[in-house]
């Protein structure tokens, strides 16, 4: 009896401690799905600038528009949030004896704060039949500039048409059909090819105005995308104040007319003391010839970029009003004429016609591809569209309107070879012409161009974390079976 | 594929789903219907495994690997794919290895829980292949509300996976030190 008393006591106790071992069995099962959930998707993405790889905080922001024109004129009002005004831009600064520049393009944001703010927009008649559904994703090509895997200056220099007739030394936006393969950015179709491409409109006209390159000036830049992104014809809003082979700047503000001043100072720069109404641009009037016998001082600081009015084709577009950054918005109004009788450098506008468009705005000192882009949208002139353009009469619109908003997202390094590739699950999608929008939303996008950024390091990491959630649920397994067999035995 | 994948996911989901309404049932009760409706678990179990495994197969010949292991949603339904099969063949192996037992004191509801977890992966999986296919639930909003953005790759750092490697030598450590004793007292 008693032997028989000692064997269910001794019975209970294994049971307790079996029970004790499952439940720990549990707890530590849990437990590591509990961390897994709070640690996914960490130690992977991180900023790398030397890989031309900076990930912004925010992917998605609002940009709102409005459209009115009056059978002369065609009018754009662009309205943004940015945390402050970035209206300064390339600029050298005299230090140790020599003019060292600060606030050219850079991965990521412009370390002192030194990059202009900007807002574009691609315009298409319908001659780019791609661009209504893929918007600017078209333009990017293969090994385009500060991509991880860009073409280096020597390889775009060396190349016989953009490098040497066209004077590129990066891989810009362009379209896909001016090249013969689109997986190789130097695959460029013959000219007679490409002269007939853009007579026939293969082209997107470009609205592009720079806080600091023509803003001060109430200039915008006019551009197209076609085998580079190129100004119009004519003379642009601005020009480089640099002299490469004496190592200084070309002008310097003329004292007369600065306040006995020769250059900026750079406390001011960085303290972003100098405002909309201070001079922190120089232009034609109120430079003169650069003097490198003048005593420069330390902090002594030009800008590198010389303002001048634009002509031509290039000057097509000119800024309404003022444009300015306040309480915490940008408000741009951009002009230009419906038809400027310039039809292979811009895209004519006429009443009662659609059109596509796509947005991009700069801000936060980022610049080349660090910018927020939209889809496409359609652009109905007096028609059914997505942003509809009012027709009023008279000189300038009245802004009636209601605010059209168009989520902007930043797209990562996703080139249109990618999304025509077998790495994409829609590149049979974009052979059947499905539109991207019906596919993907903004915020989609948006996280996609972050995994692209690290697709080999992010594939590794998920084929590990899916081997490894198969062995912990093994492991589980054989731990509760081991366990239970036990407790049966007991 | 496609299609074929769309057929066939329909059983293990329907199966599994079934098995767990088993499972909590006789986690609930010790009552006549929920022991014969236990009796059939194990079959339903083994049919759901089959069936899944088919779609699983079916499902990866829909897309090139090296597409469908490219893109963040792809990879996604892959993972929570293998997961929830592997989890599912867990729940069979252990209903059919452990017999009845598996119902006896806290292992009931360790069984009703496990179920569960089990269901969730399974609809996670379906939501994430409906993405795949352009049909969104609100099932991503939710798992979104609990901090996982599901156009974001799921996967764990190295440290974490650290973790799992070792909580699994641990699991089965336990597994082996909780049964040496039975040899010894054999």
């Amino acid at each position: 009896m008693r032997a028989y008393s000692h064997t269910l006591s001794r019975m209970g106790g294994n049971m307790r401690r079996v029970g004790l071992y499952i439940n720990i069995s549990l707890v530590l099962f849990l437990g590591v799905l509990g961390l897994s959930w709070l640690t996914h998707g960490t130690g992977v993405i991180q900023n790398d600038t030397s890989r031309n790889i900076y990930i912004p905080k925010d992917l998605t922001m609002p940009l709102q528009v409005k459209v009115a024109y009056n059978g002369r004129d065609i009018f754009f009002r662009y309205r943004w949030p940015a945390k402050q005004a970035s209206i300064y831009h390339d600029m050298v600064k005299f230090e140790g004896g020599k003019w060292v520049r600060y606030g050219g393009s850079v991965a990521g944001p412009q370390p002192q704060g030194i990059y202009e703010d900007r807002v574009t927009m691609l315009v298409d008649d319908g001659s780019v039949p791609e661009f209504a559904r893929y918007g600017g994703y078209i333009t990017i090509g293969d090994r385009m500039r500060f991509f991880t895997n860009e073409a280096t200056a020597k390889e775009v220099r060396a190349h016989p048409y953009l490098g040497q007739k066209r004077n590129q030394t990066e891989v810009g936006k362009h379209l896909p059909a001016t090249r013969k393969d689109i997986n190789d950015w130097a695959s460029v179709v013959p000219e007679e090819e490409l002269a007939a491409l853009r007579k026939g409109g293969y082209f997107l006209d470009l609205w592009h105005w720079r806080a600091h390159r023509g803003g001060p000036i109430g200039a915008s830049d006019d551009q197209f995308v076609f085998d580079a992104r190129s100004g119009d014809a004519g003379k642009g809003a601005f020009t480089d104040n640099w002299d490469s082979q004496k190592q200084q700047p070309k002008v310097m503000f003329d004292p007369q007319k600065n306040k006995n001043q020769r250059s900026l100072k750079w406390d001011d720069l960085i303290q972003r003391k100098l405002g909309f109404d201070d001079v922190y641009f120089i232009t034609e009037d109120t430079a003169v010839p650069f003097d490198a016998a003048y005593a420069w001082k330390d902090g002594d600081t030009i800008p590198r970029r010389l303002l001048r009015k634009p002509d031509g084709s290039h000057a097509d577009i000119t800024v309404v009003g003022q444009a300015r950054w306040k309480d915490g918005y940008w408000d741009v109004t951009l002009k230009r004429a419906m038809d400027t009788g310039k039809p292979t450098d811009d895209k004519i506008m006429l009443d009662k016609r659609v059109y596509n468009v796509a947005f991009a705005v700069h801000r936060d000192a980022l610049g080349s591809r660090w910018h927020n882009v939209s889809m496409p949208v359609t652009l109905g002139l007096g028609r059914d569209a997505e942003l509809v353009a009012t027709r009023f009469d008279g000189d300038e619109p009245a802004w009636n309107q209601a605010w059209h908003t168009v989520t902007l997202f930043y797209p990562g390094q996703v080139n249109w070879a990618n999304l025509n590739s077998k790495k994409h699950a829609g590149a049979e999608s974009i052979k059947k012409g499905v539109p991207v929008k019906y596919r993907h939303s903004e915020i989609q996008l948006a996280h996609y161009g972050v995994e692209a950024e690290f697709a080999d390091a992010i594939r590794r990491q998920w084929l590990l974390t899916m081997l490894a959630g198969v062995i912990l649920i093994a492991g589980f397994g054989i731990a509760l079976n081991l366990l239970l067999t036990r407790k049966q035995g007991v | 594929m496609a299609g074929y994948h769309v057929v066939l996911v329909h059983f293990p989901i329907a199966l599994w789903m079934t098995a767990t309404l088993a499972i909590l049932w006789r986690a609930l009760s010790d009552g006549a219907l929920a022991k014969a409706i236990d009796r059939a678990l194990v079959p339903l179990l083994v049919v759901g495994l089959i069936s899944g495994l088919a779609a699983y197969a079916v499902g990866l010949m829909v897309w090139p690997w090296e597409t469908i292991s490219s893109t963040p949603l792809g990879r996604n339904h892959v993972l929570l794919a293998t997961w929830t099969v592997a989890y599912w063949t867990l729940l069979l192996a252990t209903r059919w290895i452990q017999g009845e037992a598996v119902w006896d004191g806290v292992m009931r509801w360790v069984m009703a829980g496990l179920a569960i977890l089990g269901s969730a992966l399974l609809g996670i999986t379906g939501t994430l292949g409906g993405h795949l296919v352009g049909i969104y639930t609100e099932v991503s909003e939710a798992l979104r509300f609990f901090g996982w953005e599901v156009y974001t790759t799921f996967y764990v750092p190295t440290l974490t996976l650290a973790a799992i490697g070792a909580a699994t030598v641990l699991l089965i450590g336990l597994g082996i030190w909780g049964r040496a004793p039975q040899r010894s007292a054999g």
